[in-house]
């Protein structure tokens, strides 16, 4: 949900196995058999076996081990997608579609009932039962795991028959489905949990298509077909390797001599740069993953503490400038709610999107502010810094100068995270944008944001204006309401949205038919892996 | 006995001179404001953009020329630094020997001990990266090997007549070092000091290139080559500018330090054929 | 008798360097900013799961006590636990150890294969000419080129235009001998370069150095071949600094080719220590580090009883170095 490197993971590969036939749709440069939805869509008629050869920017590292409940980076979740599996999953275009639960009713807003598959086995063979599921769920309701304040208001977790689960919730909860299409609200064996014989911050069992063969932290992974895996005929590869290689300049070498089949790529350039080489395709996933500003309004002599400050600095930037320049015009201006999901709100219309730098002069001079200047603290990796510095000239043209200080990822999570209240001045970072339009904003409550209270304070309309959005249905009232959220972050301004950045995939059409999303909510680019197909290379 | 530098270290000093005067024309703006974004992104070399443009739009010249003033600086500030606590250790260790000359030789040996870019990046961590972390390794990693040779040869200019005579005189310490001893040493300072600069230089830009030294928007030779090299393919002219006046300058330092160490410790040599 | 105080002096100095190092790694690693908790809990973190993971590491104890029980623990062989991965850092260092050993093998080799030769050559040829020049100016910019600018061109030679060698992808010499070599060559090459020059340069000087020593002026009077007077007079009396100076590139190398290793994204020592800096890993630093240390204080031991052998006249040698 943080650090750039993340958001890029790529997208999904899938294949449809049998609805794409070659040369169905209309061309474009990337990905000629994309059907709607889809940036692309394997080959079907591909024979299964074989091996995908991946490179990846970063590894999962964190504290808390494997624990998928736990896990709150879009990077972990991508590696642990393939082991671990959730009730629901996202489809094209953020829909939310069935996985582990065939299929569900929703007797009232408040009441889910999902109905299990039967032919469900973990992968050490022992049948999933309801019990795995309602135990799963209670071990995440329970634990501080971040995800929590994402499943909104749940009641009840219980059984509901053999194959059932019944869950209830104390109000209306839209993004309620999508919330549990991420990875920390997979289904763990619980019967193996509970009686230590499976420690899930060290051992990876889930009912996934992969199973995990070997890992080398901060090298190598080493993933193979899971031989009882539920869906016949697949995955259609028979093994994953991942290979961490976090200079972006080696994976782009590595796709160019075929040393890596599938790579995720971070520069917004990479693109241009392959689109010379020979069997490589570079594929662009919209994502709903966004920069923004966080202005700390805690420190105890905080420089923004008059909101008309912080609105200067918002007016201030240019968010068509950030999107054209500093990410090579891939990303789009976003509200709170992330741009280019259903019933997200324009970003044209908000409050801060008139005014410019004179317009941000005047507001400054009303609140009696001369000479105004603060250090930005980012993390290096790129491209933060590019987004820094066009903000950095932005900020000039309305007489504020912005000092920036670049970090590596664990001095710049000390700072910004470290201590409560936080002593930076100004800090940017990204969210993955999740795949429902309310997710996210809710981040901007710090009492359920925890991560967030060291800086912002807690404004009781915007968090009654998010909890309105996020019980009623979807629909033109709730796009309404979104639009109030937005509107109303807006003008808080403690934490400034900026620009989307999409995820950039680079494949070897010769070694791999990869099946891609044109869509990721959860920066996960092996969403669709079981459906990929290897081509025989050399 | 003392020769005349010889023509190619003249060169690499003409080199030198060239780069800092190319230096100097940023910081009278010269060729406009290097963080200013002027143009459309990854613009070829053209009328407007002598050395083309960056992946923000920024012009190249500005930003090449600040960025040879900021590592040349930062390089130089390093190095005079370096050299006056070499000095005062070498010297001050080599003449009085003893518990004080072990305890510098230890301090200097732990130093010498880490591998010279990981302490550079552990500098980076605990200072923050930027320039004054830059700056510190920049000294850390240059002071063992230079206060090892002025101790050595402070130890060997300790033993002559004219110190000995001067300790017989009555001279007090302070005067014995700067006037008998530090004279003497200079030579291996000054040769020292060329090699330490390139060494420098070469700790900046490795630092930067992975992130822990200078930072944007400030531009220096390993800011400009790290963003480069991720760019080779598309846009090549961001890489070849700075990095081929970074050799240029490496090469011309350790050019002109072999014409001055010929000079300042002259060797009788012939050939074998 | 004298070589055995001689030993004990080098010993206890040795040791004594290698607690200071101790100590300043220690110290360094608890001076970063950015703890242990916030990294690697991530930002979502309660105070609770930072004091947990505290006490797990016993980061909770007093900095001395934390110092004293990693001492005594790395005296008896244990160099602590990842926080990250949960294993041991010796054991994430030795599967590391053939990546930087064959780097280091094969760059040495080169140095000395290449460099000696080239040095003595370019010495007894040595006349004030252009092709003097020409030798002077390339042997410097050898050691002009920083790695990461050559490490950088390599890639993207290499990867654009298939040139043979493959970049990237490293593959053990246990799985593939071939494969390999081909994926080693390249990294090996650019770090060659450096050692290569140096070595040259270095044994270019010691052989000027030695060419007029009368035994020289001696053999050439008394007619004997030029290759008999090198190999027998010259290499043996100029060996010196430029056995002290392989040393020191081996050392260093050992110690792991950070740049080189990033850019081909080679899974060797440096890099790990790097990025555990960035993680505060502060188990793994302190290994890496202190190993690193204790291989090139080992490295000037070896080399101190080399010279002496070699020459017996020189007990202490003064030591050249590279960044």
């Amino acid at each position: 949900m943080r650090h750039p490197w993340l958001a890029c993971s790529l997208t999904a590969l899938a294949v449809i196995t049998t609805a794409c036939a070659p040369g169905a749709t209309a061309p474009t440069a990337a990905a000629p058999e994309a059907e709607p939805g889809y940036a692309a869509s394997a080959d079907g008629a591909l024979p299964a076996g074989g091996t995908l050869n991946l490179q990846v920017h970063v590894d999962t590292g964190a504290a808390s081990g494997l624990d998928p409940q736990l896990a709150d980076v879009a990077s972990s979740w991508q590696v642990m997608s393939l082991v671990y599996e959730t009730l629901v999953t996202v489809g094209p275009d953020f829909t939310v579609q069935p996985l582990l639960a065939e299929s569900w009713e929703t007797p009232s807003p408040t009441t889910y009932v999902f109905k299990l598959r039967d032919d469900v086995v973990f992968s050490n063979g022992r049948r999933m039962t309801a019990d795995d599921v309602v135990g799963s769920l209670k071990r995440l309701l329970d634990s501080k795991s971040v995800w929590r304040g994402q499943l909104g208001p749940v009641k009840s977790v219980t059984k509901s028959g053999e194959h059932g689960v019944k869950i209830t919730l104390d109000t209306p909860y839209t993004p309620f489905l999508s919330a549990l299409a991420n990875v920390p609200a997979a289904v763990l064996p619980m019967k193996e949990v509970r009686d230590g014989s499976v420690d899930p911050a060290v051992k990876m069992v889930g009912t996934g298509p992969f199973t995990v063969e070997d890992h080398r932290q901060d090298v190598s992974w080493s993933f193979r077909k899971n031989a009882k895996y539920w869906a016949p005929g697949k995955p259609a590869l028979d093994a994953v390797n991942i290979t961490v290689a976090p200079e972006e300049t080696a994976r782009i070498a590595g796709l160019q001599n075929g040393g890596a089949s599938l790579a995720t790529l971070g520069n917004v350039d990479s693109a241009g740069m392959l689109a010379g080489a020979a069997n490589v395709e570079v594929v662009t996933q919209a994502t709903t993953d966004f920069y923004y500003l966080m202005l700390n309004t805690k420190a105890a002599s905080s420089k923004f503490a008059d909101p008309r400050v912080r609105q200067a600095i918002n007016m201030a930037m240019d968010r068509g400038q950030i999107a054209d320049v500093a990410v090579g015009g891939q990303g789009k201006p976003t509200g709170a709610t992330p741009a280019g999901l259903p019933g997200a709100c324009d970003p044209a219309r908000l409050p801060s999107a008139t005014g410019g730098p004179e317009g941000a002069k005047k507001l400054l001079a009303a609140a009696g502010v001369r000479d105004l200047s603060f250090t930005l603290s980012i993390y290096s990796t790129e491209p933060a810094p590019a987004v820094a510095q066009v903000i950095q000239q932005n900020l000039q043209q309305a007489g504020i100068k912005v000092n920036i200080e670049q970090m590596d990822e664990a001095s710049w999570a000390g700072k910004v995270y470290g201590k409560a209240p936080a002593t930076f001045d100004a800090a940017l970072s990204w969210f993955a944008g999740y795949a429902d339009p309310g997710m996210v904003a809710k981040w901007w409550n710090p009492d359920v944001a925890g991560f967030n209270s060291g800086f912002m304070k807690s404004d009781k309309e915007l968090n009654e204006l998010i909890d309105a959005a996020n019980t009623v249905p979807s629909g033109a009232g709730r796009t309404e309401a979104l639009a109030k959220v937005c509107a109303k972050a807006d003008t808080d301004a403690q934490m400034i949205p900026l620009v989307t950045r999409p995820a950039t995939i680079g494949y070897r059409s010769d070694a791999l038919s990869p099946s891609l999303y044109a869509t990721e909510g959860y920066g996960n680019a092996l969403r669709l892996i079981a459906d990929t197909r290897a081509k025989a290379v050399r | 006995m003392r020769r005349p530098l010889d023509l190619l270290s003249k060169g690499g000093l003409g080199c030198l001179l060239a780069l800092v005067a190319f230096a100097l024309g940023s910081t009278v703006d010269l060729a406009g404001d290097p963080d200013a974004i002027v143009g459309p992104r990854l613009a070829p070399p053209g009328p407007e953009w002598w050395m083309g443009t960056d992946n923000l739009g920024r012009s190249m010249l500005p930003r090449v020329m600040e960025g040879v003033g900021t590592t040349l600086l930062l390089s130089c500030t390093a190095v005079l630094l370096t050299a006056a606590v070499s000095a005062a250790f070498g010297i001050l260790a080599g003449y009085r020997g003893g518990y004080l000359n072990e305890v510098v030789l230890r301090l200097v040996e732990v130093l010498y001990s880490f591998p010279a870019i990981v302490l550079a990046v552990l500098v980076a961590a605990v200072l923050g990266p930027g320039q004054f972390a830059a700056l510190a390794s920049i000294v850390l990693v240059t002071i063992p090997l230079m206060t090892r040779l002025v101790r050595a040869a402070a130890v060997g200019v300790s033993q002559r007549d004219y110190v000995t005579a001067a300790v017989i005189s009555g001279a007090r310490l302070p005067r014995i070092l700067g006037r008998h001893v530090l004279p003497n040493v200079a030579g291996t300072i000054a040769v020292q000091g060329t090699y330490a600069l390139s060494v420098g230089i070469s700790v900046e830009g490795g630092l930067s290139f992975l992130g822990f030294g200078v930072q944007p928007p400030q531009a220096s030779l390993g800011v400009l080559i790290r963003q480069g090299g991720s760019y080779m393919i598309a846009a090549p002219w961001l890489i070849i500018g700075p990095g081929t006046v970074l050799v240029v300058a490496i090469l011309a330092i350790n050019v002109f330090g072999d014409g001055l160490r010929d000079r300042l410790e002259p060797r009788e040599t012939r050939s074998l054929t | 008798m004298r070589l055995a105080l001689w030993w004990s002096g080098r010993a206890l100095s040795s040791a004594a360097t290698l607690l200071g190092v101790s100590i300043l790694i220690f110290a360094a690693v608890r001076m970063m900013p950015g703890g242990f908790a916030e990294t690697i809990l991530g930002p979502f973190a309660t105070p609770e799961q930072k004091a947990e993971l505290a006490a797990r590491y016993g980061l909770d104890q007093p900095v001395f006590m934390q110092y004293w029980h990693w001492l005594t623990a790395v005296a008896g062989g244990d160099l602590g636990t990842s926080m990250i991965s949960r294993e041991p850092v010796s054991l994430e260092l030795l599967a590391r150890l053939p990546v930087t050993a064959e780097l280091t093998i094969l760059s040495v080799a080169a140095a000395i294969l290449l460099g000696v030769p080239l040095g003595v050559l370019t010495a007894v040829r040595a006349r004030p000419d252009g092709g003097a020049a020409v030798g002077r100016l390339l042997s410097g910019l050898g050691v002009s080129v920083p790695e990461f600018v050559l490490g950088s061109l390599a890639v993207f030679l290499f990867s654009r235009y298939a040139l043979g060698l493959s970049v990237g992808g490293y593959v053990p010499v246990t799985v593939d001998p071939a494969a390999n070599l081909r994926s080693m060559v390249l990294p090996a090459a650019v770090l060659s370069i450096f050692a290569i020059s140096a070595t040259a340069r270095t044994t270019r000087d010691a052989v000027l150095g030695v060419l007029v020593e009368p035994y020289v002026t001696a053999a050439v009077a008394r007619g004997e071949s030029p290759w008999f007077i090198i190999t027998r007079h010259i290499l043996r009396n100029a060996a010196a600094p430029v056995v002290t100076l392989t040393a020191t590139i081996t050392a260093y190398l050992l110690g792991g080719a950070l740049v080189v290793e990033y850019v081909f994204n080679l899974p060797g020592i440096g890099s790990y220590v790097v990025q555990a800096v960035g993680r505060r890993d502060y188990a793994v630093v302190q290994a890496g580090v202190l190993l690193a240390a204790a291989v090139f204080i080992v490295m000037n031991v070896l080399v101190d009883l080399m010279v002496g052998t070699l020459d017996p006249r020189l007990g202490v040698t003064a030591k050249g170095r590279r960044a």
